[in-house]
Protein backbone atom coordinates (compact mmCIF):
# COMPACT_ATOMS: atom_id res chain seq x y z
CA UNK A 1 0.00 0.00 0.00
CA UNK A 2 1.53 3.54 -0.56
CA UNK A 3 1.41 6.16 1.95
CA UNK A 4 -1.84 7.99 1.08
CA UNK A 5 -3.52 4.59 1.01
CA UNK A 6 -1.68 3.67 4.87
CA UNK A 7 -2.42 6.80 6.08
CA UNK A 8 -6.15 7.15 4.70
CA UNK A 9 -6.77 4.02 6.66
CA UNK A 10 -4.94 5.36 9.88
CA UNK A 11 -7.43 8.03 9.68
CA UNK A 12 -10.60 5.60 9.31
CA UNK A 13 -8.93 3.18 11.99
CA UNK A 14 -8.28 6.54 14.57
CA UNK A 15 -12.33 7.72 14.00
CA UNK A 16 -13.04 3.97 14.58
CA UNK A 17 -11.64 4.05 17.79
CA UNK A 18 -13.02 7.49 19.12
CA UNK A 19 -16.55 6.44 18.22
CA UNK A 20 -15.52 2.75 19.65
CA UNK A 21 -14.66 4.91 23.30
CA UNK A 22 -17.74 7.36 22.84
CA UNK A 23 -19.66 4.43 22.39
CA UNK A 24 -17.96 2.16 26.07
CA UNK A 25 -17.41 5.36 28.00
CA UNK A 26 -21.27 7.22 28.24
CA UNK A 27 -23.60 5.03 29.09
CA UNK A 28 -24.02 1.84 31.90
CA UNK A 29 -23.59 -2.01 30.58
CA UNK A 30 -27.73 -2.83 30.47
CA UNK A 31 -27.48 0.48 27.92
CA UNK A 32 -24.08 -1.32 25.93
CA UNK A 33 -26.28 -4.71 25.80
CA UNK A 34 -29.13 -3.15 23.90
CA UNK A 35 -27.06 -1.80 21.62
CA UNK A 36 -24.77 -4.87 20.81
CA UNK A 37 -27.91 -6.46 20.28
CA UNK A 38 -29.05 -4.12 17.83
CA UNK A 39 -25.39 -4.13 16.17
CA UNK A 40 -25.47 -7.60 16.01
CA UNK A 41 -29.10 -7.97 15.30
CA UNK A 42 -28.95 -5.68 12.03
CA UNK A 43 -26.32 -8.11 10.43
CA UNK A 44 -28.08 -11.58 11.20
CA UNK A 45 -31.13 -10.08 9.56
CA UNK A 46 -29.58 -8.88 6.53
CA UNK A 47 -27.27 -11.83 6.03
CA UNK A 48 -29.04 -14.76 7.27
CA UNK A 49 -32.92 -13.50 6.69
CA UNK A 50 -33.28 -10.93 4.03
CA UNK A 51 -30.81 -11.88 1.93
CA UNK A 52 -31.75 -15.45 1.28
CA UNK A 53 -35.43 -14.70 1.21
CA UNK A 54 -34.31 -12.57 -1.45
CA UNK A 55 -31.84 -15.16 -3.19
CA UNK A 56 -35.06 -17.43 -3.28
CA UNK A 57 -37.46 -15.17 -4.13
CA UNK A 58 -35.45 -14.37 -6.98
CA UNK A 59 -34.36 -18.08 -8.00
CA UNK A 60 -38.17 -19.42 -7.61
CA UNK A 61 -39.60 -15.79 -9.69
CA UNK A 62 -37.02 -16.55 -12.03
CA UNK A 63 -37.93 -20.30 -12.98
CA UNK A 64 -41.95 -19.77 -12.60
CA UNK A 65 -42.24 -15.96 -14.54
CA UNK A 66 -42.67 -16.22 -17.85
CA UNK A 67 -39.45 -14.11 -19.87
CA UNK A 68 -41.06 -10.73 -20.73
CA UNK A 69 -42.22 -9.86 -17.04
CA UNK A 70 -38.65 -11.02 -15.39
CA UNK A 71 -37.10 -7.83 -16.14
CA UNK A 72 -39.73 -5.37 -15.01
CA UNK A 73 -40.20 -7.47 -11.90
CA UNK A 74 -36.58 -7.06 -10.76
CA UNK A 75 -37.22 -3.76 -10.96
CA UNK A 76 -40.13 -3.48 -8.96
CA UNK A 77 -39.01 -5.91 -6.23
CA UNK A 78 -36.16 -3.64 -6.25
CA UNK A 79 -37.61 -0.55 -5.57
CA UNK A 80 -40.71 -1.63 -3.91
CA UNK A 81 -38.62 -4.12 -1.48
CA UNK A 82 -36.22 -0.93 -0.14
CA UNK A 83 -39.12 1.71 -0.17
CA UNK A 84 -40.72 -1.03 1.93
CA UNK A 85 -38.29 -1.50 4.11
CA UNK A 86 -37.87 2.53 4.92
CA UNK A 87 -41.34 2.83 5.28
CA UNK A 88 -41.81 -0.10 8.12
CA UNK A 89 -41.75 2.46 11.22
CA UNK A 90 -44.70 4.95 9.53
CA UNK A 91 -46.61 0.80 8.29
CA UNK A 92 -46.07 0.13 12.05
CA UNK A 93 -46.78 3.49 13.20
CA UNK A 94 -45.57 2.16 16.53
CA UNK A 95 -45.11 5.50 17.65
CA UNK A 96 -48.11 6.84 17.42
CA UNK A 97 -49.42 8.63 20.49
CA UNK A 98 -52.77 9.96 21.45
CA UNK A 99 -51.62 13.35 23.09
CA UNK A 100 -49.82 13.97 19.00
CA UNK A 101 -51.77 14.15 16.38
CA UNK A 102 -49.50 15.55 14.11
CA UNK A 103 -46.97 12.81 14.30
CA UNK A 104 -47.74 9.45 12.14
CA UNK A 105 -50.91 11.39 10.85
CA UNK A 106 -51.38 10.19 7.42
CA UNK A 107 -52.96 6.82 6.00
CA UNK A 108 -49.97 4.83 5.40
CA UNK A 109 -51.07 1.61 4.39
CA UNK A 110 -53.61 3.32 1.43
CA UNK A 111 -50.70 5.92 0.71
CA UNK A 112 -48.12 2.84 0.42
CA UNK A 113 -50.69 0.98 -1.60
CA UNK A 114 -51.26 4.08 -4.39
CA UNK A 115 -47.30 4.38 -4.47
CA UNK A 116 -47.05 0.49 -5.37
CA UNK A 117 -49.74 1.22 -7.77
CA UNK A 118 -48.12 3.87 -9.50
CA UNK A 119 -45.28 2.14 -9.50
CA UNK A 120 -45.68 -0.81 -11.15
CA UNK A 121 -47.88 1.01 -14.13
CA UNK A 122 -44.95 3.26 -14.69
CA UNK A 123 -42.22 0.05 -14.83
CA UNK A 124 -45.03 -1.90 -17.00
CA UNK A 125 -45.43 0.87 -19.31
CA UNK A 126 -41.41 1.60 -19.51
CA UNK A 127 -40.79 -1.55 -20.39
CA UNK A 128 -43.71 -2.19 -23.08
CA UNK A 129 -41.64 1.17 -24.71
CA UNK A 130 -38.44 -0.02 -24.29
CA UNK A 131 -39.23 -3.61 -26.17
CA UNK A 132 -41.66 -1.81 -29.01
CA UNK A 133 -38.68 0.46 -29.56
CA UNK A 134 -36.02 -2.38 -29.82
CA UNK A 135 -38.29 -4.31 -31.99
CA UNK A 136 -37.36 -7.71 -30.72
CA UNK A 137 -38.78 -8.40 -27.75
CA UNK A 138 -35.64 -9.96 -26.53
CA UNK A 139 -33.77 -9.20 -23.17
CA UNK A 140 -36.60 -5.48 -21.99
CA UNK A 141 -33.79 -4.79 -19.23
CA UNK A 142 -30.89 -3.76 -21.70
CA UNK B 1 -29.92 -31.84 -2.83
CA UNK B 2 -26.51 -30.13 -1.43
CA UNK B 3 -25.54 -29.99 1.96
CA UNK B 4 -22.93 -28.06 2.50
CA UNK B 5 -22.75 -24.23 3.10
CA UNK B 6 -22.87 -22.04 -0.34
CA UNK B 7 -19.15 -20.80 -1.88
CA UNK B 8 -18.24 -17.85 -3.76
CA UNK B 9 -18.87 -19.92 -7.33
CA UNK B 10 -22.37 -21.33 -6.73
CA UNK B 11 -23.12 -17.10 -7.52
CA UNK B 12 -23.38 -17.01 -11.17
CA UNK B 13 -24.73 -13.44 -12.07
CA UNK B 14 -22.43 -11.55 -14.00
CA UNK B 15 -24.29 -8.54 -12.07
CA UNK B 16 -21.89 -9.35 -8.54
CA UNK B 17 -19.40 -7.37 -10.28
CA UNK B 18 -17.14 -4.91 -8.84
CA UNK B 19 -18.51 -2.48 -11.76
CA UNK B 20 -21.72 -2.13 -9.97
CA UNK B 21 -20.47 -2.41 -6.51
CA UNK B 22 -18.00 0.17 -7.35
CA UNK B 23 -20.57 2.14 -8.68
CA UNK B 24 -22.85 1.70 -6.38
CA UNK B 25 -20.58 2.16 -3.10
CA UNK B 26 -19.83 5.68 -4.56
CA UNK B 27 -23.19 7.07 -3.81
CA UNK B 28 -23.26 5.51 -0.99
CA UNK B 29 -19.95 6.80 0.32
CA UNK B 30 -21.75 10.17 -0.47
CA UNK B 31 -24.84 9.58 1.21
CA UNK B 32 -22.52 8.58 4.77
CA UNK B 33 -20.64 11.38 4.34
CA UNK B 34 -23.49 14.43 3.67
CA UNK B 35 -25.16 12.08 7.06
CA UNK B 36 -21.64 12.24 8.79
CA UNK B 37 -21.33 16.37 8.50
CA UNK B 38 -24.72 17.24 8.92
CA UNK B 39 -25.50 15.25 11.47
CA UNK B 40 -21.93 17.07 13.64
CA UNK B 41 -23.35 19.81 12.95
CA UNK B 42 -26.60 18.82 14.68
CA UNK B 43 -24.21 17.92 17.66
CA UNK B 44 -22.16 21.10 17.47
CA UNK B 45 -25.37 23.28 17.43
CA UNK B 46 -26.64 21.51 20.72
CA UNK B 47 -23.01 22.17 22.66
CA UNK B 48 -24.05 24.70 25.71
CA UNK B 49 -20.28 25.55 25.29
CA UNK B 50 -19.48 26.03 21.95
CA UNK B 51 -15.51 27.29 21.10
CA UNK B 52 -16.43 28.39 17.38
CA UNK B 53 -19.37 30.10 18.10
CA UNK B 54 -22.14 28.81 15.79
CA UNK B 55 -23.59 31.26 13.08
CA UNK B 56 -27.17 32.70 14.02
CA UNK B 57 -27.40 33.12 9.80
CA UNK B 58 -29.10 31.96 7.49
CA UNK B 59 -32.21 31.28 10.03
CA UNK B 60 -32.69 28.30 7.67
CA UNK B 61 -29.33 26.56 8.12
CA UNK B 62 -29.93 23.92 10.53
CA UNK B 63 -33.54 23.69 8.67
CA UNK B 64 -31.21 22.31 5.73
CA UNK B 65 -28.60 20.27 7.40
CA UNK B 66 -31.10 18.16 9.46
CA UNK B 67 -33.52 17.81 6.26
CA UNK B 68 -30.52 16.63 4.41
CA UNK B 69 -29.28 14.04 7.33
CA UNK B 70 -32.52 12.41 7.24
CA UNK B 71 -33.18 12.42 3.22
CA UNK B 72 -29.35 11.48 2.43
CA UNK B 73 -29.77 8.71 5.20
CA UNK B 74 -33.46 7.30 3.72
CA UNK B 75 -31.65 7.11 0.44
CA UNK B 76 -28.77 5.03 1.82
CA UNK B 77 -31.34 1.91 2.81
CA UNK B 78 -31.56 0.96 -1.00
CA UNK B 79 -27.54 2.14 -1.96
CA UNK B 80 -26.59 -0.57 0.96
CA UNK B 81 -29.48 -2.76 0.05
CA UNK B 82 -28.24 -3.45 -3.11
CA UNK B 83 -24.50 -2.92 -2.50
CA UNK B 84 -24.70 -5.63 0.06
CA UNK B 85 -26.32 -8.09 -2.74
CA UNK B 86 -23.66 -7.50 -4.66
CA UNK B 87 -20.74 -9.01 -2.78
CA UNK B 88 -23.09 -11.44 -0.88
CA UNK B 89 -20.74 -14.03 -2.25
CA UNK B 90 -17.81 -12.94 -0.64
CA UNK B 91 -19.40 -13.82 2.96
CA UNK B 92 -18.86 -17.19 2.18
CA UNK B 93 -15.54 -16.90 1.04
CA UNK B 94 -13.19 -20.25 2.11
CA UNK B 95 -10.35 -19.26 5.00
CA UNK B 96 -6.89 -19.09 3.55
CA UNK B 97 -4.19 -22.04 4.40
CA UNK B 98 -1.50 -19.90 5.01
CA UNK B 99 -1.21 -18.40 8.67
CA UNK B 100 -0.42 -14.67 7.87
CA UNK B 101 -3.17 -14.77 5.13
CA UNK B 102 -5.23 -15.62 7.54
CA UNK B 103 -4.90 -12.84 9.58
CA UNK B 104 -5.29 -10.55 7.25
CA UNK B 105 -8.32 -11.92 5.68
CA UNK B 106 -9.87 -11.92 9.62
CA UNK B 107 -8.74 -8.42 10.12
CA UNK B 108 -10.51 -7.62 6.37
CA UNK B 109 -13.70 -9.41 7.46
CA UNK B 110 -14.08 -7.72 11.24
CA UNK B 111 -13.72 -3.97 9.80
CA UNK B 112 -16.20 -4.97 7.34
CA UNK B 113 -18.47 -6.84 9.68
CA UNK B 114 -17.88 -3.38 12.17
CA UNK B 115 -18.75 -1.22 8.81
CA UNK B 116 -22.14 -3.40 7.96
CA UNK B 117 -23.05 -3.71 11.94
CA UNK B 118 -22.73 0.19 11.92
CA UNK B 119 -24.02 1.14 8.78
CA UNK B 120 -27.33 -0.71 9.66
CA UNK B 121 -27.63 -0.01 12.37
CA UNK B 122 -27.61 3.91 11.95
CA UNK B 123 -30.12 3.81 9.28
CA UNK B 124 -32.55 1.57 11.34
CA UNK B 125 -32.10 3.73 14.51
CA UNK B 126 -32.47 6.64 12.72
CA UNK B 127 -35.74 5.38 10.90
CA UNK B 128 -37.71 4.68 13.68
CA UNK B 129 -36.53 7.58 16.12
CA UNK B 130 -38.08 9.35 13.00
CA UNK B 131 -41.11 8.17 14.26
CA UNK B 132 -40.55 8.47 17.97
CA UNK B 133 -40.61 4.77 18.19
CA UNK B 134 -38.00 3.77 20.32
CA UNK B 135 -37.39 -0.28 20.40
CA UNK B 136 -34.07 -0.19 23.06
CA UNK B 137 -32.68 0.73 25.97
CA UNK B 138 -29.59 3.22 24.77
CA UNK B 139 -29.87 6.72 24.59
CA UNK B 140 -30.54 7.02 20.97
CA UNK B 141 -28.40 10.41 20.68
CA UNK B 142 -25.08 8.96 22.55
CA UNK B 143 -25.56 5.64 20.44
CA UNK B 144 -26.12 7.41 17.24
CA UNK B 145 -23.15 9.64 17.44
CA UNK B 146 -21.16 7.19 18.63
CA UNK B 147 -21.75 4.28 16.16
CA UNK B 148 -21.82 7.31 13.12
CA UNK B 149 -17.62 7.72 13.94
CA UNK B 150 -17.31 3.91 14.14
CA UNK B 151 -19.38 3.74 10.53
CA UNK B 152 -17.30 6.66 9.20
CA UNK B 153 -14.26 4.98 10.54
CA UNK B 154 -14.41 1.71 9.17
CA UNK B 155 -15.76 3.28 5.44
CA UNK B 156 -12.41 5.44 5.23
CA UNK B 157 -10.32 2.45 6.20
CA UNK B 158 -12.70 0.26 3.52
CA UNK B 159 -11.79 3.31 1.44
CA UNK B 160 -8.24 2.63 1.80
CA UNK B 161 -7.83 -0.70 1.37
CA UNK B 162 -10.17 -1.11 -1.49
CA UNK B 163 -8.83 2.05 -3.20
CA UNK B 164 -6.87 0.13 -6.42
CA UNK B 165 -9.39 -2.04 -7.28
CA UNK B 166 -12.71 0.56 -6.78
CA UNK B 167 -10.36 2.79 -8.98
CA UNK B 168 -9.93 0.39 -11.51
CA UNK B 169 -13.39 -0.24 -11.68
CA UNK B 170 -14.87 2.96 -11.66
CA UNK B 171 -12.05 3.63 -14.54
CA UNK B 172 -13.40 1.00 -17.11
CA UNK B 173 -16.57 0.18 -18.61
CA UNK B 174 -19.48 -0.78 -16.61
CA UNK B 175 -19.56 -4.55 -19.01
CA UNK B 176 -15.60 -5.25 -18.22
CA UNK B 177 -15.37 -8.21 -16.87
CA UNK B 178 -11.84 -8.20 -16.49
CA UNK B 179 -12.43 -7.88 -11.93
CA UNK B 180 -15.34 -9.87 -11.94
CA UNK B 181 -14.99 -13.66 -9.78
CA UNK B 182 -14.32 -16.63 -12.96
CA UNK B 183 -17.92 -18.14 -12.25
CA UNK B 184 -20.01 -14.90 -12.31
CA UNK B 185 -20.80 -15.29 -15.95
CA UNK B 186 -24.38 -15.25 -15.94
CA UNK B 187 -26.62 -13.03 -17.57
CA UNK B 188 -29.05 -11.23 -15.32
CA UNK B 189 -32.71 -10.62 -15.91
CA UNK B 190 -31.40 -6.88 -16.13
CA UNK B 191 -28.33 -5.81 -17.45
CA UNK B 192 -25.51 -4.13 -15.13
CA UNK B 193 -26.70 -0.63 -16.16
CA UNK B 194 -30.05 -1.57 -15.69
CA UNK B 195 -29.25 -2.76 -12.38
CA UNK B 196 -27.88 0.74 -11.82
CA UNK B 197 -30.30 2.58 -12.60
CA UNK B 198 -32.80 0.73 -10.48
CA UNK B 199 -30.92 1.11 -7.75
CA UNK B 200 -30.85 5.32 -8.55
CA UNK B 201 -34.88 4.88 -8.64
CA UNK B 202 -35.39 3.28 -5.56
CA UNK B 203 -33.42 5.77 -3.69
CA UNK B 204 -35.00 8.64 -5.77
CA UNK B 205 -38.40 7.30 -4.72
CA UNK B 206 -37.63 6.61 -1.30
CA UNK B 207 -36.68 10.02 -1.25
CA UNK B 208 -39.55 11.54 -2.46
CA UNK B 209 -41.58 9.30 -0.64
CA UNK B 210 -40.33 10.77 2.49
CA UNK B 211 -38.81 14.12 2.37
CA UNK B 212 -42.30 16.18 2.36
CA UNK B 213 -41.17 16.31 6.28
CA UNK B 214 -38.69 19.28 5.47
CA UNK B 215 -39.29 19.84 1.62
CA UNK B 216 -42.86 21.62 1.84
CA UNK B 217 -43.49 21.40 -2.12
CA UNK B 218 -43.37 17.68 -1.90
CA UNK B 219 -46.11 17.07 1.23
CA UNK B 220 -48.85 16.02 -0.90
CA UNK B 221 -46.58 13.57 -2.82
CA UNK B 222 -44.99 12.61 -0.08
CA UNK B 223 -47.24 9.56 1.43
CA UNK B 224 -44.87 7.97 3.79
CA UNK B 225 -43.96 10.83 5.50
CA UNK B 226 -43.81 10.85 9.39
CA UNK B 227 -45.48 13.74 9.31
CA UNK B 228 -48.26 15.85 6.80
CA UNK B 229 -47.10 19.05 8.39
CA UNK B 230 -50.09 20.33 10.24
CA UNK B 231 -50.45 20.36 13.69
CA UNK B 232 -52.28 22.58 15.99
CA UNK B 233 -51.48 26.19 14.48
CA UNK B 234 -50.36 24.74 11.30
CA UNK B 235 -47.26 23.32 13.01
CA UNK B 236 -46.25 20.19 14.14
CA UNK B 237 -45.62 19.25 17.71
CA UNK B 238 -42.70 16.64 19.05
CA UNK B 239 -43.25 16.68 22.54
CA UNK B 240 -46.93 17.19 23.76
CA UNK B 241 -47.69 19.33 26.83
CA UNK B 242 -49.47 16.54 28.21
CA UNK B 243 -46.49 14.29 27.64
CA UNK B 244 -44.33 17.25 29.11
CA UNK B 245 -46.60 17.35 32.00
CA UNK B 246 -47.32 20.91 32.25
CA UNK B 247 -50.78 21.21 31.75
CA UNK B 248 -51.32 22.46 35.10
CA UNK B 249 -48.20 24.82 35.78
CA UNK B 250 -48.84 26.22 31.91
CA UNK B 251 -52.69 27.13 32.27
CA UNK B 252 -52.19 28.03 36.09
CA UNK B 253 -52.61 31.82 37.26
CA UNK B 254 -49.72 31.76 39.36
CA UNK B 255 -47.66 31.41 35.82
CA UNK B 256 -44.58 33.83 36.43
CA UNK B 257 -41.37 34.18 33.98
CA UNK B 258 -38.36 34.67 36.37
CA UNK B 259 -35.45 36.29 34.43
CA UNK B 260 -32.81 36.64 36.58
CA UNK B 261 -28.69 38.11 36.41
CA UNK B 262 -26.68 38.65 38.73
CA UNK B 263 -28.96 38.69 41.78
CA UNK B 264 -31.46 40.95 39.92
CA UNK B 265 -34.88 39.06 39.37
CA UNK B 266 -37.90 39.88 37.26
CA UNK B 267 -41.16 37.72 37.64
CA UNK B 268 -43.62 38.67 34.61
CA UNK B 269 -47.08 37.64 34.38
CA UNK B 270 -48.38 36.36 30.75
CA UNK B 271 -50.08 39.85 30.65
CA UNK B 272 -46.78 41.80 32.01
CA UNK B 273 -45.27 40.18 28.78
CA UNK B 274 -47.61 40.93 26.52
CA UNK B 275 -47.81 44.65 27.54
CA UNK B 276 -43.78 44.53 27.00
CA UNK B 277 -43.02 46.15 23.23
CA UNK B 278 -43.78 42.88 20.37
CA UNK B 279 -41.97 41.83 17.19
CA UNK B 280 -42.58 39.28 14.99
CA UNK B 281 -40.71 37.86 13.09
CA UNK B 282 -41.02 34.95 10.26
CA UNK B 283 -38.46 31.70 11.76
CA UNK B 284 -38.66 27.96 10.83
CA UNK B 285 -38.72 25.61 13.84
CA UNK B 286 -36.27 22.74 12.45
CA UNK B 287 -36.80 19.46 14.44
CA UNK B 288 -34.04 16.64 14.90
CA UNK B 289 -36.11 14.67 13.69
CA UNK B 290 -36.00 15.85 10.37
CA UNK B 291 -39.71 17.49 9.82
CA UNK B 292 -39.62 21.63 9.73
CA UNK B 293 -41.96 24.19 9.16
CA UNK B 294 -41.69 28.24 8.82
CA UNK B 295 -44.00 30.27 10.85
CA UNK B 296 -44.83 33.79 11.96
CA UNK B 297 -43.73 34.07 15.81
CA UNK B 298 -44.61 37.15 17.96
CA UNK B 299 -43.15 38.01 21.39
CA UNK B 300 -40.88 40.43 23.34
CA UNK B 301 -37.07 40.22 21.90
CA UNK B 302 -34.96 38.84 24.71
CA UNK B 303 -32.89 41.57 24.36
CA UNK B 304 -35.58 43.82 25.63
CA UNK B 305 -35.73 40.66 28.86
CA UNK B 306 -32.62 41.04 29.40
CA UNK B 307 -32.22 44.72 29.72
CA UNK B 308 -35.27 44.64 32.65
CA UNK B 309 -32.44 43.10 34.48
CA UNK B 310 -29.72 44.94 33.11
CA UNK B 311 -27.74 42.04 31.75
CA UNK B 312 -24.65 42.77 29.50
CA UNK B 313 -24.36 41.32 26.08
CA UNK B 314 -22.08 38.60 25.32
CA UNK B 315 -23.05 36.07 27.36
CA UNK B 316 -24.61 32.80 27.35
CA UNK B 317 -28.49 32.85 28.44
CA UNK B 318 -30.00 29.00 30.05
CA UNK B 319 -33.41 28.54 29.64
CA UNK B 320 -35.48 26.48 31.97
CA UNK B 321 -38.95 24.67 31.11
CA UNK B 322 -42.16 24.27 33.44
CA UNK B 323 -41.36 20.59 32.33
CA UNK B 324 -40.02 18.83 35.27
CA UNK B 325 -37.79 15.85 33.85
CA UNK B 326 -36.37 15.00 30.09
CA UNK B 327 -33.14 16.13 29.07
CA UNK B 328 -34.36 19.14 27.22
CA UNK B 329 -35.78 20.71 30.26
CA UNK B 330 -33.19 23.49 29.85
CA UNK B 331 -31.23 24.50 27.13
CA UNK B 332 -28.30 27.16 26.94
CA UNK B 333 -27.97 29.55 24.40
CA UNK B 334 -25.03 30.64 23.19
CA UNK B 335 -24.33 34.43 23.50
CA UNK B 336 -24.10 34.72 19.08
CA UNK B 337 -28.33 33.73 19.17
CA UNK B 338 -28.64 35.95 22.75
CA UNK B 339 -27.68 39.24 20.92
CA UNK B 340 -29.87 38.66 17.70
CA UNK B 341 -32.82 40.68 17.05
CA UNK B 342 -34.44 38.19 15.68
CA UNK B 343 -34.24 35.71 19.19
CA UNK B 344 -37.66 36.24 20.68
CA UNK B 345 -39.91 34.90 23.93
CA UNK B 346 -42.43 33.94 21.73
CA UNK B 347 -46.29 34.65 22.80
CA UNK B 348 -48.05 34.16 19.85
CA UNK B 349 -47.62 32.28 16.78
CA UNK B 350 -49.05 32.18 12.98
CA UNK B 351 -51.17 35.43 14.59
CA UNK B 352 -53.15 33.22 17.62
CA UNK B 353 -51.42 33.01 21.11
CA UNK B 354 -49.42 29.47 21.79
CA UNK B 355 -51.75 26.45 21.45
CA UNK B 356 -50.47 24.29 24.91
CA UNK B 357 -48.73 22.06 22.81
CA UNK B 358 -46.36 25.17 21.21
CA UNK B 359 -45.41 26.03 24.60
CA UNK B 360 -47.83 28.02 25.94
CA UNK B 361 -47.44 30.81 27.81
CA UNK B 362 -43.97 31.48 26.22
CA UNK B 363 -41.39 30.15 24.50
CA UNK B 364 -37.92 30.18 23.26
CA UNK B 365 -37.50 30.84 19.18
CA UNK B 366 -34.25 31.91 17.79
CA UNK B 367 -33.20 31.31 14.29
CA UNK B 368 -30.73 28.66 12.60
CA UNK B 369 -31.15 26.40 16.22
CA UNK B 370 -32.13 22.83 16.62
CA UNK B 371 -35.77 23.01 17.66
CA UNK B 372 -35.26 20.68 20.64
CA UNK B 373 -33.27 23.75 22.00
CA UNK B 374 -35.93 25.76 21.24
CA UNK B 375 -37.22 25.64 24.98
CA UNK B 376 -41.15 25.60 25.34
CA UNK B 377 -43.64 26.05 28.49
CA UNK B 378 -40.31 28.62 29.94
CA UNK B 379 -39.80 29.35 33.53
CA UNK B 380 -36.76 30.77 33.77
CA UNK B 381 -34.35 32.96 31.95
CA UNK B 382 -30.96 33.07 33.56
CA UNK B 383 -27.99 35.20 31.80
CA UNK B 384 -24.61 34.09 33.06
Amino acid sequence: MTTARWSLGLVGVAAGLYGSWLLLSRQSGDQLVSAAGWLVGGVVLHDFVLAPVVLVAVAVAGRLAPRPVRAPAAVLLVVIGSVTLVAVPVLGAFGRRADNASLLDRDYWTGWLVLVGVLVVLVAVGSLVQRWRRGDGADPGR
Amino acid sequence: MRTRPPAPEDFRSRLRSAAVTSRVGLWLAVAFGVCFVTGLVSHYAQLPQQPVRFPASPAWGYRVTQGLHVISGTAAVPLLLVKLWSVYPRLFLRPSRRVRAVLVELAERASIGVLVASAVFLLASGLANMTAWYPWDFSFRSTHYALAWVAIGALVLHVAVKLPRIRQALGSDIDDDRLDRPSATEPGVLSRRGLLRTTWLAAGVAMVATAGNSVGWLRDVSVLAVRSSDGPQGLPVTKSARAAGVLETATSPAYRLSVEHAGRNRALTLAELQALPQTTETLPIACVEGWSENAEWTGVRLRTLLDLVGAPTGATVSFESLQESGPFRTSALPASFADDDRTLVALQVNGEGLALDHGYPARLIAPNRPGVRQTKWLSRVVVG
